[in-house]
Order: C-alpha cells, then structure tokens, then sequence
C-alpha cells in the first residue's frame, strides 16, 4: 500500500475550491468531496475495483462550512491511508467525517459568514462611501487573508494533526479571533454611520439623519426574528419612499 | 452589442460561479462586483452608491446550513448593472439618483428572485450526482470529473442567462420612467437610502453585539469618536 506524500496533500487543496460545485439536497457536498479526495485515493489504492469501491462511499452525505472542509478532508486523508494498510476499520473514516462535518460547520458557520464576511464589508464600505475603488479590494483581502492560507493551508494542517485537528487549543483560538472580530466590527459600524452622517465632516440634513436613525431602529427591532429577512424588509421600505416620494 | 452590457453579463457568469460553485473568495459581493463594473462602465459615482446599499443589506444574509439565501451575486451584478445601463442612457446627471434608486430595487428583486434559480440547479445537481454514483460503481472514475465540469457550465450558463434576462426586463421596462419621473425617484432616493443604510447596518451591528454591553458601548464609542473627529477636522 503506498502512502501519502506532500504533493497528493497539495493536489487535494489545490481540489478544494470546487468543494460546492456540484453542491445538492440529497448529497450535499457529497460529490465535491469524492472529488477533492480522489488523489488520496489515486495513491492508496493501486487495485481499481478498491478504489472505485472506496470512492463511490466517498460520495455519501457531507456538510460543512465550505473553508473549514480543508481541515476535515486532511485528517481524513490520514484515516484513510490507515484504513488502506488495514490498521483502522472504513466505518471510522465515516465516523470522523460526520463529526469533522458539524464540528467544523458550528464553528465555520459562526467564524466566515455570521462575523467574518459582515466584517470584510463594514471595513470596506468606510472607503467605498467616500466614493474610492479602494473599498472594495480592502474587503476582498480582509477577507481572503483568514480565508485563503485556511482553504488551501488547511488540508495539510488537518493531515499533520488528524482526527483531533479541533482540539480544544484550536477551538478557543478561533472563538477568540471570533470574539475580537465582533468587537472591531461594532466599532467599524459605529465609524461607518458617524461617516454617512458627515461625510467629510458636513453634517446631512436633519431629514437624512432622521431617516438614518429610523432605519437603525427598525432594523434592530426586525433583527431579533429571521422573518422577514432584511431584504423583505428592505424591499418593504422601497415600495413605501417609492409611494412617498410619488405622491409627496 | 455594447461592451459594456457584455462585460456586465459575463460578470454575471463569474459572480455565479463565486458565489457557491467556486472557491467563494467574495468577488461576487456586490461591492466588489459593484465596483468592477464602476470601472466597465467609467461611472463610479452611480456604481458605489447602489453597491454600498446592497453590500450592506447582502452583509447581513447569511448562507448557514442548508438554507437558500437570496442571491446578492446576481442582485449585485444585476442592480449596480442595471442603474448603470439607465444612468448611460440618461442626457442629465440629475437622473442618476432616480437610476440608482432603480437599481437597488432591481438587484434586491434579482437576489430575491434567483432564490427559485438556485434551488432549481442544486436539484439537477441530485440527478447529476446519481449518474456519477452509478459510473463511478460501475468504474469510471472519469464521470467525477466530468459531473463537476458540467455542474460549473450550468451555473455560469444560468448566471449569464438570468442576468442577461433581468438586465433586459429592467432597461426595457425602466428606461421611460427615468427619463419622465426622475424628479420624483430622485425624491424617494432620497429618503429610500438612509433608511436602507440604517436597516443593513443595523442588522450587522446585531450579528455583532450578541446583547453584550461591552459591544455595544464599543460601537457607541466608535459613533462618537469618529463624528467627533470627522466634525473638528473640518474646523
């Protein structure tokens, strides 16, 4: 049986991008999986009617927050290169990629699209509002700076460590990098609002900052329920100032 | 056809693709799309103002689980496009505010509307998926390959054609109502927009604070600090 080198860990990371491409109800992730595994595969399993076998349960159900899936598809990796040389049994590898799956997902979830992403976009709006092109590339690179190194770096980070790649150590770094995001992202609110209410510090008019104030007190007060989401509502407001500004 | 409307459909393409399908680096959100196009288009002006409102609104859209949430890659590609389409159409600049307000209600009914779109496609990827399982079992392991190669054809297809598609709907049926009414868009701009930027932001300030107080007297602190320097750096 061989075993994995440096160069299959890379083909699998340089695989991960396309994770979601074929993402779908049933499977999910499945099939993406199947194919950011395959080099792993590729070198496990010389004998095709294995291999074939090996990745068609390879497509199964999975789920996980897509950048965090790095570091589940290198600690299975590890699994799997044991499973070949027979010191662990195929029903540990599927296991530990349910667990990987919603461990990672919780934490994912909450660290790239509840904190992260809102982040990258209040650091890059301040810019933005003062009509700059800068903006943008400040929220692409604030964003890509956590996301990048993790989706590609990740795969042999989970292969080094494996199974335990969440450890406790691990899990209180990203809660940390979660904690103080939000905390710099309630300050970058604050600074963006201060900045649409004086852009280059003359104050708008009393109408403008009053509509401000009153879409900042709906807005919390819809925040609390997911439904109707914030573009239904925002929706809502259009077809009210479209009616206003109609009739006024 | 105009270049311009080409690049911006061909934008539609790649945000589709980046959104979901490929590597989600964030270059589908409609500020940095926004912005692409801003420079596409040579009007920056128009592109960041309806940019900013619909990244403020998309920042607080969350793609968590298995939930579909409305397409903002679309949405930004089709709003900023569309307020750009009108604006380059349009004799006076007064007309932009009017082509901006249009254009975040389009990319907001885009987004919204490119929900059914998106599910319709992760349902074909099901059949896609069990004609791969069924190849690979019965061994060939090219069909892998082969089904993610056509899942990324399908999604640039669909994103090309559903932004061509409200592209055109938008200018054919908007293109009138700017040039008559831009007075009384311009007006409802005006009150539509802070009130936009208000909800959004809010709703990132919530994702936030957590009701924790020391969030929220940081955000406090910020708000006053930089009125207070944007304020007396102007004296």
């Amino acid at each position: 049986m061989g075993k994995l080198t440096g160069f299959d860990v890379a083909r699998v990371a340089l695989r991960t991008p396309l994770l979601q491409a074929t993402w779908n109800y049933e499977r999910q992730q499945g099939l993406g999986w199947a194919w950011c595994f395959a080099p792993v595969l590729a070198r496990l399993y010389p004998d095709a009617a294995e291999r074939h076998r090996r990745l068609a349960e390879h497509t199964a159900y999975f789920n996980t927050q897509p950048t965090m899936a790095s570091l589940a598809l290198g600690a299975v990796a590890g699994l799997e290169e044991r499973v070949a040389a027979g010191e662990a049994d195929p029903a540990t590898v599927t296991r530990a990629k349910h667990a990987l799956g919603s461990a990672l997902a919780a934490l994912g979830d909450r660290m790239f699209w509840a904190t992260l992403r809102p982040f990258a976009a209040c650091i890059g709006i301040l810019p933005a509002l003062t009509g700059s092109w800068r903006g943008a590339v400040v929220m692409w690179v604030v964003y890509n700076v956590v996301h990048l190194p993790l989706r590609f770096g990740g795969v042999s980070w989970g292969y080094r460590r494996g199974p335990e790649v969440l450890d406790p150590v691990m899990r209180h770094g990203f809660e940390r990098l979660v904690r103080g995001l939000s905390v710099l992202g309630a300050a970058a609110v604050g600074v963006a609002i201060a900045a649409i209410l004086a852009p280059g510090g003359e104050p708008r008019t009393v109408a403008f900052q009053a509509s401000l104030l009153g879409g900042l007190g709906l807005g919390l007060l819809t925040a609390i329920r997911a439904r109707p989401s914030p573009t239904q509502w925002a929706l809502g407001l259009g077809a009210l100032c479209l009616a206003a500004g109609w009739w006024r | 056809m105009n270049p311009a409307v080409l690049h911006t459909v061909l934008l539609g393409g790649v945000a589709a693709l980046d959104a979901a399908p490929v590597a989600q680096t964030m270059l589908s959100q409609p500020l940095v799309i926004g912005t692409v196009l801003g420079f596409i288009w040579g009007d920056w002006v128009t592109a960041l103002e309806v940019a900013v409102v619909l990244q403020v609104i998309a920042a607080s859209t969350l793609p968590v689980g298995a939930r579909t949430p409305e397409d903002y890659a679309i949405g930004g590609v089709v709003g900023v496009g569309l307020a750009l389409a009108l604006a380059s159409r349009q004799p006076f600049i007064m007309a932009r505010e009017a082509c901006a307000l249009l254009g975040v209600l389009g990319g907001m009914l885009a987004a919204t509307g490119g929900v059914p779109v998106l599910k319709w496609q992760r349902r074909r990827n099901e059949g896609l998926s069990r004609w791969c399982e069924e190849a690979l079992r019965a061994g060939d392991e090219r069909a892998l390959g082969a089904a993610q190669f056509a899942a990324i054809a399908v999604a640039f297809g669909v994103g090309v054609a559903y932004c061509a598609a409200c592209l055109t709907i938008g200018v054919w049926a908007l293109d009138g109502l700017v040039g008559r009414e831009s007075i009384r868009l311009a007006r409802a701009w005006g009150l539509a927009e802070p009130l936009w930027l208000g909800l959004g932001l809010a709703h990132v300030l919530h994702a936030f604070v957590q009701r924790r107080l020391a969030r929220a007297a940081v955000f406090g602190g910020a708000l006053i600090a930089a009125w207070l320097a944007l304020i007396m750096g102007t004296r």
